[in-house]
């Protein structure tokens, strides 16, 4: 179980994982034990900003991304979200689990309800582009004293 | 099932600013003023939340079928908080996954795609309560 960054506004609570990388989106990024693969998902703010997971569609194995494409779309009771690659690669592998309970993005947003496996195509490169969890963390504060404002 | 036509309260959520919790509501009202009028009661959440004498005694007396527009589940929760029995517990959202072509929007006025699905889930409930329907993925039978 990772360690968590928390913070909380109104009655919401939101945590960053704080083993891994993300896009400012929002998007996590933890390699893979190992492996030169990545695994990516949404963090807790953006899951829970968008409330309750209907659909989860992502790009299916061999797709090639590049990063900032969109590789994956998530309809929610509020929003039709589009996600981006965090980085350049291969799709590997998709959760089958988003198949049959796509709100397992909700219940579990940084372990169960991950969205693919990739293989990065300029991890070097591109991972210096990417926030760690204080970064990440900075950025969410901001996103959540604007949605603050507009209660 | 309800082959003695036993009385059913039916409590829909109160959520507002989505669609999910407007078609909860449109469900609610299909199925108690049209689909099987004799047979339900409809309990407003809010007299629930204020503890009503009127609404805590018919969800003490009655078992309850909920619908509820987010996983929060609101009215299954406050129906057990006020001492009621859950016979049926439904979320819009699993129902919509049933039906992706019937994607609801407005909140105010659904749109079309909206009062179909809102159609569908209060005809699915209505037969669950005639004993006649198929197992409905989505209702929970307590």
């Amino acid at each position: 179980m990772p360690e968590y960054l928390e913070m909380t506004a109104d009655k919401f609570t939101f945590r960053v994982a704080m083993d891994r990388l993300y896009s400012p989106e929002g998007v996590w990024v933890l390699p893979e034990p190992e492996s030169t693969q990545v695994r990516v998902g949404v963090a807790d703010y953006l899951q829970q900003h968008n409330g309750d997971v209907a659909f989860a569609n992502v790009k299916p194995v061999g797709s090639k991304l590049a990063a900032g494409e969109q590789f994956a779309e998530i309809e929610t009771i509020k929003a039709m979200v589009e996600l981006h690659a965090p980085v350049s690669g291969t799709v590997v592998e998709v959760n089958a689990a988003l198949h049959a309970g796509p709100e397992v993005i909700n219940r579990s947003p940084y372990e169960a309800g991950w969205l693919a496996v990739i293989e990065p195509a300029a991890w070097q490169t591109e991972r210096p582009k990417l926030l760690d969890a204080a970064a990440y963390f900075a950025v969410m504060q901001g996103q959540v004293q604007e949605d603050l404002k507009g209660l | 099932m309800n082959p003695s036509k036993e009385t059913v309260v039916v409590v829909p959520c109160s959520g507002i600013g989505k669609p999910f919790g407007t078609v909860s509501r449109e469900a609610a009202y299909d199925l108690c003023e049209d689909l099987r009028p004799g047979i339900t009661r409809l309990v407003s959440l809010a007299k629930l939340v204020l503890g009503e004498a009127g609404a805590r005694d018919l969800v003490a007396r009655h078992p309850a079928v909920t619908i509820d527009g987010c996983k929060q589940m609101c009215a299954a929760k406050m129906v057990r908080q006020s001492g009621g029995t859950v016979a049926r517990e439904v979320a819009v959202l699993d129902v919509y996954r049933r039906h992706k072509d019937l994607k609801p929007e407005g909140i105010a006025e659904l749109n079309e795609a909206g009062r179909k699905l809102a159609r569908v889930l209060a005809e699915e409930v209505a037969e669950s309560l005639d004993g006649t329907g198929q197992p409905v993925k989505g209702v929970v039978h307590a």
